[in-house]
């Protein structure tokens, strides 16, 4: 501590502590925790807490799997299905972006030339920039009852009526996959530049087939790429809020909405605050299993 | 080599699919801020004009559609998240720095730790964030009793300003360990032999060193805070910044403003990266020709200086731009030629619609009297069948107002 104390001098050093101290204590940790104890509390008005009915209890946690308890069915169906659904389409999502943006991040760092790469990834950042209800907004024009696409399936006279999109859901999903799909290409991208091409060249050399190269050379060089964006886009399509606001239909629910439902609507804070746990405790053991699976750091994953 | 060949072209296809995929609706949401039409839409393609960046228009059934200009709420919003990016930029980038600075100092045990707990927050969903900084704050607020915690715990641009340091902070903090790591902490030392002290080291050494770092992460920081959505809609309480409104705007039915906003958003953006693009390149070829003037001064009679190339150097890009000028003038051109375009359009279609709508009107008089005749005729209250077909004319409701089918559903 002395050794902080000399090195940087007082000024600086109490500049140091506070805004760490600041931040890690009371930005990250206590409100986490604060939250996590607030879901074992009942929900009564906030000039009741801390009285003699504010108890633990563990009825939020109970609500989310067997519902309400005048309810007879034997689970929440609707609260667990749409946190079921939230997960699996998330993978889903996470997927179809890695196998979707696997071949551009080769090309952007592999085959093109610098200048090339360097046009790409500008563009690429373009639209990153703008923001996600907008971009998920510009879906909605083409996707919605009377829009383009349907439109111009029309014109081509190969659909009679508009299909309905949103309803079918095409649209959330399209519009999921839209809004995280760079932050699967940069990772990737980081991961495949630092390859060596002479091994490839290397590899062709001695007669390995493209596809063995990909998968023999290609794949375990950029596997903390791998592992960090699928981590990034796994979190953020099931932590999304602003593209199921603008492109869900009605009647499906992200489990973002859910809990948005329980604090801004229903106004049950300990409830949301439950919820938030479970979507909280989800993420981290996803984040977990990406690092077992792929033997990365933490520190490769977020960079 | 053919195989490769063929490859090629395939991933070529690709990433022009890809980039595709990418802008093409931006592109379409663009265009759609230009039609005079209620409902964002491309292909019946009412006129060309400019309200939607302007006043907007009350539609004739006395719906009104405010513009960019006149929407008061879109302001507010913006102004409002003015205030908090400034905040979380005068927060997160010293945050950021602070964290970064700390964890080149700390004992390598727990380096890992540290490191850990200060990623963390880009790994948590944003909702968790804000709604565990509400929580916290409403109970401060609570303890407060009335006193200025209260006052700040019931703050939304307090709170957003709070919630969004709590990740944007990361950010910088990622920004700045990627720049120290470069760092040649011979500097310091010699700064410090030479007796400077601890506080003019930081000032006079590692700060203009980090300068770079600080730029970009305060434009990072402060765009990120900008675009937020997810943390801000539970942290804001009752106030509302740009991207809550817009929010709330396209969950009450979807208006060509919010193109035109988005299309705005787009240019300034386009333009940042140009000019940032621009800089860079420029700054790459000083570089390049500092260190070629040193080459030159380090083996000077050899060959390796280049002969100078005088004459008039034209970037390629000018060509393109020149190229879409042109043809942007020409398509506006021909627009005004047949009519699509001013005034006139648009009071043609509206008129138009008008009667549209009156007819319609006119048409649903007569058949409910129609069906009215039948009933007495019959002496049968209402007959189903002449009703469903009444409503189920495909062509009734079809050109009326114009609202999207969804978010009528929706609300």
């Amino acid at each position: 501590m002395n050794y902080f104390f000399n090195k940087n001098g007082p000024l600086i050093s109490t500049y140091l502590i506070i805004s760490i101290g600041f931040w890690l204590v009371f930005l990250i940790i206590i409100p986490q925790l604060y939250m996590f104890d607030l879901s074992f509390r009942p929900n009564i008005p906030s000039l009741l807490r801390g009285g003699p009915d504010d108890v633990y209890t563990l009825t939020h946690y109970k609500h989310f799997l067997f519902g309400s308890e005048t309810s007879g069915e034997s689970y929440n169906y609707v609260d667990v299905g749409v946190f079921k659904d939230t997960l699996l389409i998330a993978v889903l999502i996470t997927f179809i972006n890695l196998c979707f943006c696997y071949p551009i991040a080769f090309y952007i760092a592999k085959v093109a030339s610098a200048n090339t790469a360097r046009l790409l990834i500008v563009s690429l950042i373009i639209p990153f920039w703008i923001n996600e209800l907008l971009r998920s907004f510009a879906l909605r024009i083409l996707f919605a009852g009377e829009g383009f696409i349907n439109n111009v399936l029309i014109k081509l006279g190969l659909i009679d009526n508009g299909i309905n999109f949103i309803a079918m859901d095409v649209a959330l999903y399209t519009g999921l996959n839209y809004a995280y799909i760079l932050l699967m290409i940069f990772p990737l991208y980081n991961a495949m530049d630092t390859l060596d091409k002479n091994q490839l060249e290397a590899a062709e050399d001695l007669g390995s087939s493209m596809l063995k190269t990909h998968f023999r050379i290609v794949i375990p060089h950029a596997k903390a790429g791998i592992a960090s964006g699928c981590t990034m886009v796994f979190m953020l399509t099931a932590g999304a809020l602003a593209t199921p606001v603008v492109l869900s239909s009605p009647n499906t629910f992200w489990f973002t909405q859910l809990i948005y439902q329980w604090f801004n609507m229903n106004d049950n804070w300990p409830r949301g605050a439950a919820y938030s746990v479970m979507l909280l405790s989800v993420s981290v053991v996803f984040v977990l299993l990406m690092m077992k699976i792929f033997k990365v750091k933490i520190g490769e994953i977020v960079r | 080599m053919k195989s490769q060949q063929a490859l090629n072209i395939l991933l070529g296809i690709y990433i022009f699919i890809f980039f595709a995929y990418l802008f093409g609706p931006l592109v379409i949401m663009s265009i759609t801020a230009f039609n005079s039409a209620e409902f964002p839409s491309v292909t019946p393609w009412e006129c060309f004009s400019f309200r939607w960046f302007n006043e907007g228009k009350i539609a004739y059934d006395g719906q009104h559609l405010a513009g960019l200009a006149t929407d008061w709420r879109l302001h507010e919003g913006l102004i409002t998240s003015l205030k908090i990016g400034l905040g979380v930029v005068l927060l997160a980038v010293p945050i950021g720095l602070a964290a970064a600075l700390v964890l080149t100092q700390v004992h390598s045990r727990f380096r890992t730790a540290f490191y850990s707990i200060s990623i963390m927050p880009v790994l948590f969903p944003g909702v968790i964030i804000g709604i565990s900084t509400v929580v916290l704050w409403d109970r401060i607020a609570t303890m407060g009793g009335g006193g200025l915690a209260t006052q700040l715990g019931r703050n939304g641009i307090f709170l957003t300003i709070l919630a969004q340091t709590c990740f944007i902070s990361t950010y910088c903090f990622l920004i700045f360990v990627a720049r120290l790591q470069r760092f040649d902490q011979t500097q310091e030392e010699a700064a410090l032999d030479l007796g400077a002290n601890q506080t003019q080291v930081f000032f006079k050494i590692l700060i203009p060193y980090m300068m770079p770092a600080i730029a970009s992460s305060c434009v990072i920081a402060f765009l990120a805070s900008f675009e937020n959505y997810n943390t801000t809609v539970f942290s804001i309480l009752s106030d509302q910044t740009l991207t809550t409104v817009i929010a709330s705007k396209v969950r009450l039915g979807i208006s060509p403003a919010i193109s035109s906003l988005a299309l705005v958003i787009i240019l300034i953006t386009l333009v940042v990266t140009i000019l940032y693009e621009v800089l860079r390149r420029r700054e790459d070829k000083k570089k390049k020709e500092f260190e070629a003037e040193a080459l030159f001064a380090q083996t000077s009679g050899s060959r390796l200086r280049k002969a100078e190339k005088n004459g008039l150097k034209m970037p390629k890009s000018i060509f393109s731009i020149l190229f879409v000028v042109v043809v942007c003038i020409f398509g506006f051109n021909k627009m005004v030629e047949k009519g699509l375009y001013g005034s006139t359009c648009i009071a043609a279609t509206e008129k138009q619609k008008k009667s549209n709508f009156a007819d319609q009107l006119k048409l649903l008089q007569k058949n409910a009297e129609k069906a009215n005749q039948i009933s007495s005729e019959n002496g049968d209250a209402g007959e189903k069948k002449e009703f469903d077909s009444i409503f189920g004319d495909p062509n009734l409701f079809k050109d009326f107002g114009g609202f999207d089918s969804k978010a009528q559903e929706q609300d």
